[in-house]
């Protein structure tokens, strides 16, 4: 209560009114209904300023609104809330403001009221202003610490001196770390504003300390300023918070730019590793890899409309009903770990249909394999248009996936960080398979000398059909994963399947670690390009002839970076014609 | 490759049927199909799509050139028959003059794009010939950097096939930007005139669909004559034991290379006839589908044959134009399912089907006469 008093000193000295000490909000709500005169009234109101009591905002409302009326029974006037619904008579529910009882007739029984036979409790326009001032920094001392946090900032970014007060009333008290960084901060600004040179010295260096990313347009304006007023300590301040901010700003850049590498490059990893296997391990040239993808993506719509409405999948002139579960709430979020292992198994299941129908026959001929795969790539692209139509499908985000973490300015998406973890984990999974299982172990075989395998009695068929399953498995889970990022639609894969092949190639075909390594350069690379071209493209202008287009051009950093990308993987092949990691072998086609 | 080998007296022989085929066929189409249109009885949209068929048909030869004789499977050709009919394109682009939208001096989308005045590398496309020679000249340096790089370094196989389409697919990203200044994915369309005639009159598009023709036979015949040279058995013993001709000193990467080039230039050749006729270019002709539709042309053709080809791209195309008016949404079924079936059945492509059916008819008819004759479909490449 004692900081309440000593607030009420510092707001109310200009009155030069001493408010009586409330109770409670509630009391110094009904006091005020109750005051006689419209200016004590406003004092009371007034008085609430800084009382982090929740009933404040909704009794405020319900006065501004004339929810509010005063009931006299007998000699004492009780001020009431009407609430609820009207019934016949016009009657409502009556809460008795000092208590937010219901008010209680003699029998015991609540009342009902109409509002035509009361009183309502008025108000006037620098009432109303007071309230308003009241609310205004209500959330600065809600218990919430990022409402408060919220409030301070608009405070600061606002620059309202009448504020500063309040703020500064509050440095000492916040425990919270966030929002005492943002009051420093939201004070720092107001008292940019000010008139003396020492205050605004002060903030600015305390704005260098702080190095906000939202002070950077004060920060100009306040350089601005000094510099037409020529006044040389405040202009040398104000650069140099300014260079403490642009060189937080570069850092935050970097890190934001390193982690969407690693989250890229994780991309890239997923949708690549079932290509390592079924190009690196088996040389076959699976061109419908993409669609594979694809067919995790659909799962993942399919189970996530099982568990929720159902859906109807119209194939050939036949419609096919999905009945749904219906089911709501975190059940629902569920969706998504129920899906993984189906979209290994559906593209899984695809990917041993078409070994067994297309790819056997084609072992030998790497060039046909590529031919017959794109004509599966397309039938199967077309059955999903059919199928879930040519545009792209909803897969909604489970709640564990959606959101962001920020850390120090960096945004870090959950999905993206989920991306990262998952691309390790199935990287161990899929060590663990092909290394310290029994399958593993035939895989290696039958990929390193399919002949001599088959001598040993290794029946090489079913280790082929089992290996491109598991290679169209992962590219299943891949989908699974790529719905939460991007689109899902019947050309999804078609956007990652050349991607996936230069991360082989670069890698060292039939080298996973090369697969890994070069899925983050590539995507680190490529990430890198985005963020600096535009800082870049200046720079260009001194090519002869085509300087001027080249920057032009430069300035698509998305797509100029990814041709540099393209342009980079070329060069780099002829350094390392055979990629990253070169399979050694004694065969001289290899 | 016995039907391959150099035997200069027997080899009209042997191709009698082949030229006697070719010369009905090209004085149908170069005579009879234009004079036809011209008294009336074949309409502007059909010599347009035949035109369009034609090509086609130069994209798939220039295929063939590299995957057929040379072995060579490159997903990149549309990109050069697309660069072909930018260039011609920005010709025809310059000659609408005032007449777009906009009645400005400049092209509409640069109208669009808040340009006032032409930016510097459109202003020689005014001339003709200057065109002309950018439709062999950029697509050839294109191919001749790659081409480099990439046979320097001995990529071959597959790894070739997917640079290829990286390099398709780089470039189609860049061409639809509007940054580019080249229409982005619009493209150029709503041209006026070609060299001063009106490029909608029937009497240019007929002057359209004869140079195509002239170029296509032009085109067969060269390769024709390439194949019976020592380069052309060079060429084919790369595509059947690369590693053999390189040990017997051949430098293989220089006879890739400039095979790919001249591929390169035909494709571009095709594309820069192709513009004017279709009346659109953008940059939706050079993505990676529509080169593997290429490929799949030569693959149902024939690969290895030169009639093979041209039959699969217009075959191919003609039941394209069919289907997917009749069944647009199976077209692509239809094509995926074709190519799959050529590649598993059919290795030779329709152009074997008369001696495959032959060499069964007799396996039927006389079954204990004759040991079976060894079947040598036209191509079948086999990898040491």
């Amino acid at each position: 209560m004692k900081y309440i008093q000593r607030l009420l000193l510092i707001t109310l000295l200009p009155l030069g009114v001493i408010a009586p000490a409330a109770e409670s909000a509630r009391a110094t709500i009904v006091q005020a209904i109750l005051a006689p005169d419209a200016a004590q009234t406003r004092t009371l109101i007034t008085s609430l300023t800084g009382n982090p009591d929740e009933v404040i905002p909704p009794l405020l409302e319900a006065w501004r609104t004339d929810q509010l009326f005063i009931y006299r029974h007998g000699e004492t006037p009780v001020p009431v809330q009407l609430t609820g619904e009207k019934d016949a008579d016009g009657a409502r529910a009556a809460l008795r403001v000092d208590s937010g009882e219901p008010l209680l007739d003699a029998a015991g029984q609540p009342l009902r009221l109409a509002s035509s036979g009361l009183k309502a409790v008025d108000h006037t326009t620098s009432l109303r202003r007071a309230m308003k001032g009241v609310l205004d920094v209500f959330d600065i001392v809600s218990p919430d610490p990022n409402r408060r946090s919220k409030a301070i900032q608009s405070f600061g970014l606002a620059q309202d001196t009448t504020k500063l007060a309040i703020l500064l009333e509050r440095l000492p008290r916040e425990t919270d770390p966030r929002v005492h960084r943002a009051l420093r901060e939201a004070v720092a600004l107001i008292q940019l504003k000010d008139a003396k040179d020492e205050v605004k010295l002060a903030a600015l260096a305390e704005l260098k300390a702080l190095h906000t990313l939202s002070s950077t347009d004060f920060l100009q304006r306040a350089l601005k300023e000094a510099e037409e007023k020529k006044n040389e300590p405040v202009a040398t301040a104000a650069k140099s918070a300014m260079y403490a901010v642009e060189s937080h700003r570069s850092t935050v850049d970097f890190l934001g730019t390193l982690f969407r590498g690693f989250s890229l490059g994780s991309i890239l990893l997923v949708a690549a590793l079932g290509l390592a296997i079924t190009f690196g391990l088996m040389r076959v040239i699976n061109m419908a890899h993409g669609e594979m993808i694809a067919v995790g993506a659909y799962t993942t719509y399919l189970v996530q409309n099982i568990f929720g409405a159902g859906v109807t999948i119209p194939f050939f002139g036949f419609s096919l009903p999905i009945p749904g579960m219906g089911l709501t709430g975190s059940a629902y979020q569920w969706y998504f770990i129920a899906a993984l292992p189906l979209s290994f198994l559906a593209a899984a299941i695809v990917g041993i249909g078409l070994e067994r129908s297309v790819i056997q026959w084609l072992y030998r001929r790497p060039l046909e394999s590529l031919l017959a795969t794109w004509g599966v790539s397309l039938i199967l692209q077309q059955v999903f248009r059919l199928m879930f139509g040519a545009n792209n499908v909803q897969v909604s985000s489970p709640v564990y996936l959606s959101g962001n973490w920020t850390v120090n300015d960096v945004l870090l998406g959950w999905n993206r960080v989920f991306v990262i973890g998952f691309a390790i984990l199935i990287v161990f999974g899929m060590w663990l398979v092909l290394s310290k299982t029994s399958l593993g172990l035939l895989i290696r075989a039958s990929m390193q000398n399919r002949q001599m395998a088959a001598c040993m009695g290794v029946r090489t068929e079913r280790v082929n059909m089992l290996t491109f399953g598991l290679g169209s498995g992962l590219a299943g889970l891949a989908g699974a994963f790529l719905s939460q990022i991007g689109n899902v639609g019947p050309s999804l894969g078609q956007s990652y399947i050349i991607d996936s092949f230069m991360v082989v190639v670069v890698g060292g075909v039939g080298s996973i670690a090369g697969t890994i390594i070069s899925a983050f350069g590539i995507g680190g690379i490529d990430q890198v390009l985005q963020q600096y071209l535009p800082y870049w493209a200046p720079g260009l202008a001194w090519v002869p002839g085509i300087g001027g287009f080249l920057q032009n051009l430069a300035q698509d950093a998305a797509v100029f970076g990814k041709i540099l990308v393209l342009g980079g993987i070329i060069l780099f092949l002829q350094w390392k014609p055979a990629g990253l990691f070169v399979t050694r072998s004694r065969s001289l086609d290899e | 490759m016995s039907n391959s080998t150099p035997a200069p007296d027997n080899w009209l022989a042997r191709h009698r049927v082949e030229l006697g085929i070719v010369a009905v066929v090209a004085f149908a189409m170069i005579v009879v199909f234009p004079l036809l249109h011209a008294s009336g009885v074949v309409s502007d949209f059909t010599i347009r799509l035949w035109g369009k068929y034609l090509c086609y048909a130069l994209l798939a030869l220039s295929v063939n050139l590299l995957w057929g004789s040379t072995g060579l499977l490159s997903l990149g050709q549309a990109l050069f028959f697309t660069l072909g009919g930018y260039m011609h394109g920005m010709y025809l682009m310059r000659m609408i003059g005032e007449l777009g939208q906009y009645k400005k001096p400049i092209p509409d989308f640069l109208v669009f794009l808040g340009w006032d005045r032409l930016p510097a590398f459109w202003e020689p496309f005014d001339s003709f010939p200057f065109a002309m020679m950018m439709v062999l000249l950029l697509p050839g340096l294109v191919a001749y950097l790659f081409g480099f790089l990439a046979f320097r370094s001995r990529i071959k196989g597959v790894y070739f096939s997917i640079l290829t389409q990286a390099l398709t697919y780089a470039a189609s990203i860049m061409f639809f930007r509007n940054n580019l200044l080249l229409g982005g994915n619009n493209g150029f369309t709503d041209f006026k005139f070609i060299l001063g005639h009106d490029i909608q009159a029937s009497g240019t598009q007929r002057g359209l669909y004869v140079a195509a023709a002239v170029t296509l036979l032009l085109v067969y015949l060269f390769c024709r004559w390439l194949g019976r040279t020592k380069f052309g058995l060079v060429q084919q013993a790369i595509r059947d034991g690369e590693n053999r001709v390189l040990f017997s000193g051949y430098a293989t990467a220089h006879y890739k290379l400039f095979v790919f080039v001249l591929a390169a230039l035909i494709a571009a050749i095709g594309g820069a006839l192709y513009v004017p006729l279709v009346g659109i270019i953008n940059p939706g002709e050079m993505q990676a589908e529509k080169s593997l539709e290429a490929v799949v042309w030569v693959a149902v053709g024939g690969r290895g044959t030169l009639l093979g080809p041209i039959l699969g791209a217009v075959s191919i195309n003609f039941l394209k134009s069919w289907a997917t008016r009749a069944y647009p949404d199976l077209w692509l079924i239809i094509l995926g399912g074709l190519f799959i079936l050529v590649v598993l059945f059919l290795p030779g492509g329709l152009v074997s089907l008369p001696a495959r059916l032959k060499a069964l008819g007799r396996k039927f008819t006389k079954p204990k006469a004759e040991t079976a004759s060894p079947e040598t479909p036209a191509s079948a490449p086999t990898k040491s």
